[in-house]
């Protein structure tokens, strides 16, 4: 019998019993107590907990600052909110997702733009918003009373795919009555959104969208603190969990089903029209798979079901690709994360030591091989100034035409990875220098090039293998236990 | 359980009140000493040192880098060559747009909100996606910014008044490069049987509704459909055009997907029928599809001195959908040293330097005088050059 | 009737859903096994483009091959066969293997960050230009014609070389021990295992099997179409577990079939229907979700018994 990692769940265990259980065994210490005080905080208390430091933000940072890294974090928070209602709360799998949040801002453009003539007030606008795209909810919702998991995956990537073709080319339709309707603009969007106008106070500055936002998401999490306590949240527990027990005992599980799809479309139909306004402009390009993709992995490295969960992995999602833009911000965090998995992994301090100057050892033996027999592969330069670019200079290859190299060196370097938890433990310490290497060769010659775009999914990508291997319920995430 | 409840709901409310007095409270007066204040900037005075700055948005990265990266080299180069040859320097500030991305418009979002909260910067070159400038309008606007696109040609962008002195362009609009290929069609090549198609994009649609319009006026039979921009397997759209088709119309982005479209045209036997892209397909790969193709492209002096120096430091490679980039950049520049002047300027006189631009033709490497219209169009440029493949490049004709 | 178009029609059709249908074939294996939806295959037919391209330019490219034409087609194939069995091996060890045993979202997430991973890994190393096959003067563009039915050689190397492999897979399922040990497996993992089978090594080969099928797809694109670039694999990918579904997932002859018929059905979408290509996929869509509505378990799928 092979031994099964410690997490993994176990048979016949239910998910009320585990959690108990990882409860008493897990939280000691620090860890513990931090843990048995936010247990006992209520909800309000919670959200303040993270409101508070958000809304002190701005005084902090410049007006770029807050839009890059504040409001489209708070927006992703939000959607993230709101699909975890859907996939989290009710185990309803849906792929088109950002289709509702393409509806409110659309909806919202035709309500409060030239595109029509009309200029509604926000506080006309938003409830009409938020209550037709719920409305497109529960008909996206209706077909899912009779399809499985995976199916209904299938039909609501349909539906997403269909609302950005059907944006791009619905400004030439020709209703019966109508006549031409240039409904969307097509492939140029609707411009020229106005801002939010409450009773005559308008929401048109960086900082008060940004508040704004802040009181739209600390809304939702309360009322989903709420919802998750009530009976309907126990059910929806009960219908991700097993959806034919569920229904044994007799818990309506279409209805739920359907009040999730509704719930979570509302939710996104609200983010829709208040990112509307940030954009300025409601254009196709901006609701399609990869920001759903974001969504996705903003829950899942939050953990399903958790809303802190999510505020948290929003943030993350969110700041560290921005950080990581310029290579003085990503040098450190790379090499930073490398330096504290050694650290964690190698357990004998002597074998962390050895292993440590062996790979110190290792590059500066290749670079000196290299200059005097190869100088064309030391020729180039590390990108960046600052001492630790220059260090590198001397320790790491820089060739000259560093691209095909490079490129090959990626895909070594994939392969070994994929090979090197198959070898001996032997094999395994000798070969870790060189291997540590290879990555640092390919990362200062390849990904440090592309941080801005390539390479930030990479490394999102990479992420979610791992974190699955690690810890499949996220960071906050319940452990669930399948029943088998 | 109703304990709970009152409590939560008492909680809620106070937070909103919280919030909303903080956000009444600092949110409404704006500051000057706020946070970059942005309706500070435009009178705001900078001081010009030995070395000034341009922010540059382009998509440097993403799906669109193949043709981004071409604006980048154009813009860098004359950087390098203005500061070989002056004692004030330039330096640009590259913002990343990242055009066509999955988040769509957000990257150029966040690069207008930088380049507008950084002091230094004082004009803009680019965005180069049309519907990247209708997202970033707003921040450049609230910045004082004025911009000048290399790449962006969607006509409503300067003639709907919104963005009078502060949108700019060097490339002339798709009011002018549409009827110049419908004209064509209809009275040199005299084709009354006419296939288009889009490819989704905004730029595409734009160019194959003016031309559609163009030819349905005159009475031209017009079939029209569309490809996505993911597709490369046009089999099936190919065997739906009828054999009598004289020419199909393409304005397309992508030169490759021209180039993968003619040669599937020529294997499934539709050889014979003329093919005829727009500026994105202007590139030898279209081209080497025979010498059936035909193109329209913004009138490049193809004698110009700046041309060859370029082709020289870039392996031979013309990149010409960067070239207008080159002469936005130099707008800015030359907009920046005039204003300049005294030592010290503001934004709102950079603007007024853009719009008052008059860089002679010799200087220029469209092959006429850089001067602006009231919307921001060139004022000096009325006609798209015409093109015909001789078997591997395209050889301008006449109209 | 126009006769010409309806062939034409016909021939890109089957053309392409050869392709759909070796991708689905792919997921269904996968699927059949073990229960799991492999998203990253999408991304492997994408790679196999890639290795075809490499190959062919590694061997002195389309205008001046080192070998004859025929020679070159046929390595390409082996080699990106190859590559993308070995990647797919490779994927399911470091992917999936670790996950057997967690819930069911688990493996799915896995697929999604690799399939990132394979997308972005192919933009940053083979750029995001578009690449073409330009095999044009390779194979010939004549285009045969038997009364009004006009094909062209790579679209008849296509059918012809598809239809092979799916007759060289159907015969090793049934007859080949391995084959036996596979059909076994997906019907019950569990038991399979009791009565000796290795299953880790049965789902390698099936792994393999699929994704070097999913290789040979991506070159046969590359030789049709022309064009490859790193995100073709998403609505491929996406087609293809569209026809493993209309046929009945986790079934190879349905498979096939709802390759073929997703393919047709394309083809003449756009053929016939007003706006047609632009709305593609969108009708394919849709007929997917009317078969779902209609007969859940698809058109060869068994309608399972879910026993509690």
């Amino acid at each position: 019998m092979e031994q099964l990692p410690p997490d993994t769940p176990r048979i016949g265990v239910d998910e009320w019993v585990a959690s108990v259980e990882g409860k008493r065994e897990r939280y000691t210490g620090l860890r513990g107590a931090v843990a048995q005080r936010w247990e006992r905080l209520p909800p309000a208390a919670r959200v303040l907990v993270f409101a508070a430091p958000a809304a002190v933000f701005p005084f902090l940072t410049s007006q770029g600052n807050v839009f890059r890294y504040g409001l489209f974090t708070l927006v992703y928070a939000l959607l993230a909110l709101g699909l975890n209602i859907v996939v989290g709360f009710a185990g309803l799998l849906d792929l088109g997702y950002v289709a509702f949040f393409g509806t409110g801002a659309y909806l919202y453009a035709i309500l409060a733009s030239p595109q029509f003539g009309n200029h509604w007030q926000a506080e006309a606008a938003i409830p009409v918003v938020v209550i037709a795209t719920a409305v497109v909810g529960l008909l996206v919702g209706l077909p899912s009373r009779r399809l499985l998991g995976d199916y209904l995956a299938i039909l609501t990537l349909f539906f997403g795919q269909a609302f950005v073709v059907f944006v791009n080319n619905a400004n030439r339709i020709n209703f019966p009555f109508f006549g031409h309707v240039d409904l969307t603009g097509g492939s140029n969007g609707i411009a020229n959104l106005d801002p939010f106008n409450f009773f005559g106070y308008k929401v048109d500055s960086t900082t008060k969208q940004y508040y704004l936002l802040l009181i739209a998401v600390a809304l939702v999490l309360i009322l989903l603190m709420f919802v998750n306590e009530s009976r309907t949240g126990r059910a929806w527990r009960a219908l991700r969990e097993d959806p034919l027990a569920a229904e044994v005992m007799s818990i309506p599980v279409n209805r739920l089903k359907l009040l999730a799809f509704v719930f979570g479309a509302a939710v996104a139909g609200l983010t829709g029209a208040i990112y509307g306004t940030i954009a300025t402009a409601a254009l196709p390009g901006d609701y399609d798979v990869g920001l759903l993709i974001t969504i996705y992995a903003i829950m899942i490295l939050g953990g399903f079901g958790s809303i802190m969960g999510i505020v948290v992995g929003a943030v993350i999602v969110s700041s560290v690709p921005e950080l990581l833009r310029s290579s003085a911000n990503a040098r450190p965090l790379f090499y930073g994360a490398i330096l504290i998995a050694i650290l964690v992994k190698l357990r004998p301090w002597r074998l962390l030591a050895a292993e440590l100057g062996g790979l110190v050892a290792f590059g500066f033996a290749v670079h000196g091989i290299a200059s005097a027999a190869y100088p064309r592969l030391v020729d180039g330069e590390s990108i960046g100034s600052g001492v630790f670019a220059r260090i590198l200079d001397h320790w790491m290859l820089f060739p000259k035409d560093p691209v095909k190299i490079a490129d090959v060196a990626y895909i070594l370097m994939v392969a070994a990875i994929v090979v090197y938890p198959q070898l001996k433990p032997l094999w395994r310490a000798v070969l870790l220098p060189p291997l540590l290497y290879l990555v640092m060769f390919v990362w200062e010659n390849l990904l440090l090039v592309h941080i801005g775009g390539a390479t930030r999914l990479i490394l999102l990508g990479a992420l979610l293998v791992a974190l699955m291997n690690v810890r499949p319920q996220g960071l906050f995430g319940t452990a669930t236990v399948e029943i088998v | 359980m109703r304990r709970r409840r009152a409590t939560a709901i008492a909680a809620l409310l106070a937070l909103s009140a919280a919030l909303a007095v903080v956000a009444a409270a600092y949110a409404t007066p704006e500051r000057a000493a706020a946070p970059t204040a942005q309706t500070g900037s435009d009178a705001a005075l900078v001081k010009c040192g030995k070395t000034r700055t341009i922010g540059f948005m382009a998509p440097v990265t993403g799906p669109a880098a193949s043709i981004g990266i071409q604006q980048v080299h154009w813009a860098q180069y004359y950087v390098a060559t203005y500061n070989k040859t002056h004692k004030t320097k330039f330096k640009l500030q590259t913002e990343d747009t990242q055009l066509g991305a999955p988040t769509g418009t957000a990257e150029a979002l966040k690069g207008a909100q930088a380049l507008a909260g950084s002091s230094s910067v004082l004009g803009v070159v680019g965005p180069a996606g049309s519907n990247e400038i209708v997202g970033v309008t707003k921040s450049l606007m609230d910045g004082g910014l004025a911009w000048v696109s290399g790449s962006s040609t969607r006509t409503s962008l300067t003639t709907d008044g919104t963005r009078r002195g502060f949108m700019f362009r060097t490339v002339p609009p798709d009011a002018i490069q549409g009827p110049t290929a419908a004209n064509f069609i209809l009275k040199k090549l005299k084709y009354t049987r006419v296939y288009i198609i889009d490819d989704q994009e905004t730029y595409s649609t734009g160019l194959a509704d003016t031309v559609q319009q163009v030819l349905k006026a005159a009475g031209a039979t017009v079939n029209r459909d569309g490809v996505s921009q993911q597709q490369s397997d046009f089999s099936s759209l190919i065997a739906k055009i009828p054999r009598d088709t004289q020419i199909v119309y393409i304005p397309w982005q992508l030169p490759p997907k021209g180039q993968a479209f003619g040669n599937q045209m020529k294997s499934a036997g539709k050889g014979s029928i003329k093919l005829m892209g727009a500026d994105g397909l202007y590139d030898s790969s279209f081209a080497s599809v025979g010498s059936h193709v035909y193109d329209t492209n913004f009138p490049l002096n193809p004698k110009s001195k700046i041309i060859a120096g370029f082709k020289k430091s870039h392996g031979g490679d013309g990149e010409y959908f960067g070239a207008p980039t080159y002469a936005a950049t130099q707008v800015v520049s030359n907009a920046i040293d005039r204003a300049c002047a005294k030592g010290s300027t503001t934004r709102a006189a950079v603007r007024a330097a853009i719009r008052s631009t008059k860089i002679p033709a010799a200087q220029s490497l469209i092959g006429v005088s850089i001067r602006f219209n009231r919307g921001g169009d060139l004022s000096t440029l009325h006609k798209f050059g015409l093109y015909k493949s001789n078997g591997t490049a395209f050889v301008p004709i006449s109209g | 009737m126009n006769w010409s178009l309806f062939f034409d029609l016909t021939v890109s059709g089957l053309t392409l859903g050869s392709l759909y249908a070796l991708i689905a074939l792919g997921y269904s294996m996968v699927y059949g096994i073990l229960k799991l939806l492999n998203f990253a295959h999408g991304d492997v037919y994408m790679i196999g483009a890639f290795i075809g391209w490499y190959l062919l330019h590694a061997l002195g490219g389309p205008v001046n091959p080192t070998f004859t034409g025929a020679a070159v087609l046929l390595l390409m194939f082996i080699v990106a066969m190859l590559g993308c069995g070995v990647l797919g091996v490779a994927i399911e060890r470091f992917a999936y293997r670790p996950l057997r045993n967690a819930p069911r979202i688990a493996p799915l997430i896995s697929a999604l960050g690799v399939s990132i991973f394979l997308q972005n890994s192919a933009l940053l190393v083979f750029g995001a230009a578009f690449r073409d096959y330009d095999t044009f003067d390779l194979i010939g563009v004549k285009t045969y014609h038997i009364g009004n039915l006009f094909f062209s050689v790579p679209q008849l190397l296509t059918v012809v070389a598809a239809i092979g492999l799916m007759i060289a897979l159907t015969v090793f399922v049934a007859r080949s021990r391995l084959g036996k040990a596979m059909r076994s497996t997906s019907f019950d993992r569990e038991a399979a295992s009791m009565m000796g089978i290795d299953v880790d090594r049965v789902i390698s080969v099936t792994f393999f099997i699929g994704s070097a099928l999913a290789g040979a797809a991506g070159v046969m694109f590359g030789l049709v179409f022309g064009l490859i670039y790193h995100f073709m694999g998403f609505i491929a990918g996406l087609k293809g577990f569209t026809a493993a579904v209309l046929g009945g997932i986790g079934s190879i002859p349905g498979a096939m079939v709802g390759g073929l018929i997703v393919g047709l059905a394309e083809s003449y979408a756009t053929g016939y229907l007003p706006q047609g290509s632009t709305f593609q996929n969108l009708y394919v869509f849709a007929l997917l979700i009317l078969v779902i509505l209609i007969r859940p378990s698809g058109l060869f799928g068994k309608a399972a018994i879910q026993k509690v």
